[in-house]
């Protein structure tokens, strides 16, 4: 069954699709969809896709290996992980790769902006607990005793 | 759909059956709507309102001349009702505008192939990954799509046997989404024996029930059929394609036999053969850029980029817009250019000829 036809069949009913906005653009919550539109091009069920999300392992990489058949499910699946302490620039160049290899190069610039997205997301997590916690400070009659949980 | 594909029984020993022909029928989406409409319908029960709700007074019209509505209004006296509207549907404690009645037409008639068409595209619809994942079960997991099971399966009489497979074929994922998605029903159908709602499992078919069915019918969500009654309900539940459908081998390998195939006869189903699509591929990229396409197209000319948003130029003022718009501009004014010049050069000569001769000049001023 070709692209096309199943995406007319799923463009209208599916179970990923988020119309909130009224008037506005349709989303879609597939795990493989890069910019969680709801179109043909991004649909991450349709067609092959690139499956960009966060794990604790690093950014994991979903793909469909392009030889396997079309009824495989799990075992047509590649899975990659680029490692938590790789510099972006070479986060960027391993989805990239995918682009260079043929595998999808229209979505190139979708995946490199994803991964920069949950690069950023992580770097401002990290800020967020590194800054330092102010103590409460002592006031009145209870300056001179020491403070409480330490003895 | 140049080599079929084959589908591996999940178990131990790897065995592959052909597809067979009904997975690659055509899926017509708003056949199998249309269908599943008319057949939800078959299922009510008859409802109507009382037949006397509303008639039950003697009321009559007190007619013009009292200064009040000519509805019909309830006699006597010595009561709140006495004097008060009866009958009408705007009235209070009146009838109702057309009451129902329990001769309304509740079923529906389809026809039996339009029936057929649309449980075949449904089937053709749950081999398809896609199709599966957009209806909402998880199959994220499982190793492919149909999923068929080893005939074993058939036999388990236990729910505890009929857990541990679900979960080795990493589908259990969808039994746990049903469970999670038990909510209470909202409104009057609390009341009615519908308190919950949930969505909706996979569905299981089978061959022989050697117990299959005992084993699975306590999942939640999880449906069970046989093959030879394959039920639109059950296949695309709410009109809505890509069923989770777990075949046991021997229900899948039936399957040419129950429906047939585009040339071989049903054997169960008299006469049918399985529809064909209109059209053998449908990739349409496939087909453009084929070769039998691309041989006889024209070479693609020099790729035209085209700004947008530019000013817009008057041709009638700016001449390079005009010649480029009509090449002829361009020889036309030149021509009209070298006619005037030549025009100007004759009429100099002209000028010189005209003056008068000397004979003429000394005739004229003789003395």
């Amino acid at each position: 069954m070709s692209v096309d036809l199943q995406w007319l069949l799923i463009r209208n009913t599916n179970s990923y699709l988020v119309k909130r906005v009224p008037e506005g653009p349709i989303f879609s919550k597939e795990p493989g969809n890069l910019r969680n539109l709801h179109s043909l091009k991004y649909s991450g069920v349709v067609d092959k896709s690139i499956a960009i999300q966060d794990s604790s392992a690093g950014i994991s990489i979903v793909t469909r290996k392009t030889k396997a058949a079309s009824n495989q499910v799990v075992s047509a699946q590649n899975k990659t992980t680029i490692r938590p302490n790789s510099s972006n620039r070479r986060s960027y160049g391993i989805v990239a790769q995918l682009a260079k290899r043929g595998y999808r190069s229209d979505l190139r610039a979708a995946a490199v902006a994803r991964v920069s997205a949950l690069l950023s997301a992580r770097k401002k997590k990290e800020t967020i607990n590194a800054r330092p916690v102010r103590e409460k400070k002592v006031r009145g009659s209870k300056k001179g005793k020491a403070p409480k949980g330490l003895d | 759909m140049a080599s079929r594909p084959t589908v591996s029984v999940q178990s131990k020993s790897s065995t592959s059956l052909s597809y067979p022909a009904v997975l690659h029928a055509p899926i017509r989406l708003d056949v199998v709507q249309q269908v599943h409409k008319s057949i939800a319908k078959n299922k009510r029960q008859a409802y109507a309102v009382s037949v006397k709700a509303g008639h039950q007074t003697s009321a009559e019209s007190w007619g013009t001349g009292r200064a009040v509505a000519r509805i019909p209004r309830v006699g006597g006296g010595g009561t709140h009702r006495s004097g008060q509207a009866a009958f009408g549907n705007m009235c209070r404690g009146g009838r109702m505008f057309a009451p129902t009645k329990i001769w309304r037409k509740w079923h529906v008639k389809v026809n039996q192939n339009q029936r057929r068409f649309a449980v075949v595209s449904a089937l053709a619809a749950s081999a398809l990954p896609a199709l599966v994942l957009a209806r909402g079960h998880r199959i994220e997991e499982i190793a492919e799509v149909p999923l068929v099971i080893a005939n074993n399966a058939e036999g388990f009489t236990k729910t505890k046997e009929a857990v541990a497979l679900l979960k080795a074929l990493h589908a259990y994922n969808d039994v746990v989404k049903v469970s999670n998605s038990r909510k209470l029903r909202a409104g009057k159908g609390k009341l009615r024996n519908r308190r919950h709602r949930q969505r909706r499992g996979p569905l299981v078919v089978y061959n022989e029930d050697n117990g299959i069915v005992k084993a699975f019918r306590n999942l939640p969500g999880v449906e069970l059929a046989q093959v030879t009654r394959l039920n639109l309900l059950q296949l695309a539940p709410g009109g809505h394609l890509g069923r989770f459908v777990i075949w046991t081998e021997g229900a899948f390998s039936r399957l040419d036999e129950v429906f047939g195939t585009t040339e071989k006869v049903s054997l169960l189903k008299k006469d049918y053969l399985l529809p064909s699509a209109k059209i053998t591929n449908s990739d349409i990229t496939r087909v453009i850029n084929s070769d039998e396409i691309q041989s006889v197209v024209r070479p693609a000319g020099p790729r035209v980029q085209k700004r947008p948003w530019t000013q817009h130029k008057n041709p009638l003022v700016n001449t390079g817009v005009l010649f480029r718009l009509n090449p002829y501009a361009k020889t036309a004014r030149r021509q009209e250019l070298l006619g005037q010049e030549r025009l100007k050069k004759k009429g100099k000569k002209k000028v010189k000829g005209t003056s008068a001769g000397e004979i003429f000049k000394k005739t004229l001023l003789a003395p």
